[in-house]
């Protein structure tokens, strides 16, 4: 009697746990440590709960190797799901093999936010090889190009004011997250190549770099973490040497991300600059996260470029919901978004320059 | 033969005498080179005043990493530590109005420091495992801890810390410029002239001789861990305030940077050896390369390549030193 109570009792847990396994979805985070995929994550843990489904959240802390051992993991346990923030973005090939493991499982494979190549004719050829898969990002030159055009607009506008020292030319410094990553890249380039089209075409000469002997012509974190530590040191060094005494200081600040913003305006606040009632120099980020609005409201940074957290979480969560349910794919998604050759879902990014 | 070898001699007296002062002669090379290349910027007070800065934020974590080297050990739990302090201290310097929020948010990040010390030391000299193991794990612990805790999310700090102390013609130099003093001062008395300091290095010599001749090894193990923490909280402290905000990134590979600082400046791998002097050289001279590469355009690829040459060069010199010794 006691053995057949507990086959049954055995027999019913495992029901239970097959019961609750119909909507769990493992989320494998590219990083925990990073402020705009924290908004994202929170807000995707809200949209996976509102649809039902149980979220899995896994912190691959910017190591292939571990994102990949999770994924393994989570098929085996028999998740119903795999959604990826795929750790070495722009490398086809790890995303194949984590694409091939969901396909070998007949489980969706929803990539978000980081892309899995430069090339978006390589990338379609992937999401084409399985139905059920998708990629939810942004167009990720977009930011960079936005930005550059607000910085472009911006400047035209406030040219005079801009240019301290008068010489009709406005000297800027450019803050790079990561040298090896393709969003940063994009955004180094962009940002200042977007501000020149605009100015050349109004009749201002381009934007020049503070450091002529800087080739590159941009200073990178090198740890690559796109941290406010390495924007607010280099600053503090630079403006040792360029600076309103010397008649040769920086005019104008773009960093790749709002991290990095911030630590610029936080060592030009320590030197009389940007405390939203002197002497402004405008500096420029990326992300909108919530210290840069604080910070844009109080008039001490002059812009950002909003990544929609919330709408990207949004997106993920349905086409996940969709192909779990065995739907269409795109089932009652957001007509903001836009779908790209059926695997592509583009988040629009906006600019924000205040409420 | 005689007068053939005389010249010899001298030769290789001035060689050697170049090689044990060859950091001091790269620091005022590079110096001399930078100045020149940069109109004298690079040696005018403004940025004279920035490397101190520099220098005095890094130089308490460099202390506190010194010591666990002395040890012939290592403490990789720092960087995250800073990390989870920058955080405590941004909670406390929220929470808190008044005067006293700071001095109550470095009491608060020092005692979570020497807490996580000590679990260090006494892990490690209880149970003889390896320093790298176990602040490898604690260093997992913390950042998990923090990242728990904070949810990822940014706070804007702002303290005395951070606000100028005075000013040279013009230039403002902050109060942690002046902490950063008190702590080396504390710190060069601890390591010459106590019985723990003593210890401490009679213990990174030789383990057994040092208990054998009646040191408690053990607690020497597990204080020099405890001041390490409390070094590594207030420079959290000190982090979130210079930097004005508590973040994950905050403090992450800053003991990489610490210990690669400390080791230049001479305090050796092998245990039982290192100086005060020698830290505060070394942080200063990775400051100074990394500033005169901000001020010669060197930033990508080659910046990387000029960082891990110094590291390595000054390793080598030191073991040279250290087997011409023996």
């Amino acid at each position: 009697m006691k053995k057949l109570l507990a086959l049954v009792l055995a027999m019913s847990m495992l029901l239970g746990a097959v019961a609750l396994a119909d909507g769990n979805a493992l989320v494998s985070w590219y990083t925990f440590g990073d402020v705009y995929l924290t908004s994202v994550r929170t807000a995707l843990d809200e949209a996976f709960a509102a649809k039902g489904i149980t979220v899995t959240d896994k912190d691959s802390n910017a190591i292939q190797t571990t994102q990949t051992d999770d994924i393994n993991t989570a098929v085996l346990i028999g998740t119903n799901a795999l959604v990826i923030n795929l750790v070495e973005s722009g490398s086809i090939s790890v995303a194949q093999s984590l694409l091939d493991v969901a396909k070998g499982a007949n489980l969706p494979a929803v990539f978000f936010n980081r892309a899995v190549s430069q090339d978006d004719a390589e990338a379609k050829a992937m999401f084409e090889g399985y139905e059920k898969s998708a990629f939810i990002g942004t167009n990720f030159e977009e930011a960079g190009k936005m930005q550059g055009d607000m910085i472009g607009a911006y400047v035209l506008e406030n040219y005079d004011a801009i240019d301290l020292n008068g010489d009709g030319v406005i000297s800027y410094v450019m803050f790079k997250g990561d040298d090896a990553n393709q969003e940063a890249i994009a955004r180094t380039k962009y940002g200042v190549e977007n501000a020149d089209a605009v100015l050349t075409a109004a009749g201002k000469p381009a934007l020049k770099f503070y450091d002529d002997n800087n080739a590159n012509k941009y200073l990178v974190d090198l740890n690559g973490t796109w941290s406010n530590t390495a924007s607010y040191e280099y600053m503090g060094t630079i403006l040792s040497q360029y600076n309103e005494s010397n008649g040769n200081m920086i005019e104008l600040v773009i960093a790749n991300n709002d991290d990095m913003a911030i630590g610029a305006i936080n060592y030009l606040k320590t030197v009389g600059y940007n405390d939203g009632k002197g002497k402004t120099i405008p500096v420029f980020g990326v992300d909108a996260v919530d210290a840069a609005k604080a910070a844009i409201d109080a008039g001490e940074m002059a812009g950002t470029i909003k990544q929609d957290a919330v709408g990207m979480a949004d997106a993920v969560a349905t086409i996940t919901a969709n192909l779990i349910e065995g739907k269409d794919k795109f089932e009652g998604l957001n007509e903001n978004y836009r779908v790209v050759d059926g695997w592509f879902v583009q988040i629009p990014y906006a600019m924000y320059t205040g409420e | 033969m005689t007068t053939a070898k005389k010249p010899s001699v001298s030769t290789t007296r001035v060689l050697e005498w170049v090689l044990d002062h060859a950091m001091i002669l790269i620091i005022i090379l590079l110096g001399i080179y930078t100045a020149i290349r940069t109109n004298g910027g690079f040696v005018k007070l403004p940025n004279i005043i920035n490397l101190l800065k520099l220098t005095a934020a890094r130089l308490p974590m460099a202390l506190g990493v010194a010591g666990c080297i002395v040890l012939a050990g290592t403490d990789l739990s720092g960087g995250r530590m800073v990390g989870l302090a920058g955080f405590i201290a941004a909670i406390i310097i929220g929470a808190i109005s008044g005067e006293a929020a700071p001095i109550i948010a470095i009491l608060a990040v020092m005692a979570a420091g020497i807490a996580i010390g000590f679990i260090n030391g006494f892990c490690m000299g209880k149970f003889k495992l390896h320093p790298f193991i176990v602040t490898l794990a604690t260093q997992l612990m913390i950042y998990g801890l923090y990242l728990t805790v904070s949810n990822s999310k940014q706070i804007a700090v702002s303290s005395f810390a951070n606000q100028p102390m005075f000013y040279i013609s013009g230039q403002p130099v902050p109060w942690y410029v002046l902490l950063a003093i008190i702590i080396t001062v504390v710190m060069w008395f601890v390591w010459n002239k106590t019985t723990f300091g003593k210890n401490m290095f009679a213990v990174g010599s030789n383990e057994e001789a040092a208990r054998v001749s009646g040191v408690n090894v053990l607690f020497t193990i597990i204080f020099v861990f405890m001041l390490a923490g409390a070094l590594y909280g207030y420079t959290g402290f000190i982090e979130a305030c210079r930097i004005g905000n508590s973040s994950a990134t905050l403090g992450l590979s800053y003991e990489n940077d610490a210990i690669s600082a400390v080791v230049i400046g001479g305090v050796s791998f092998v245990g039982g050896t290192g100086k005060i002097s020698g830290v505060i050289l070394g942080v200063f001279m990775m400051q100074l390369i990394m500033t005169a590469m901000t001020f010669l355009g060197i930033s990508g690829g080659v910046a990387y390549i000029i960082k891990g040459a110094v590291i390595l060069v000054a390793c080598i010199l030191d073991m040279r030193k250290y087997m011409t010794k023996k």
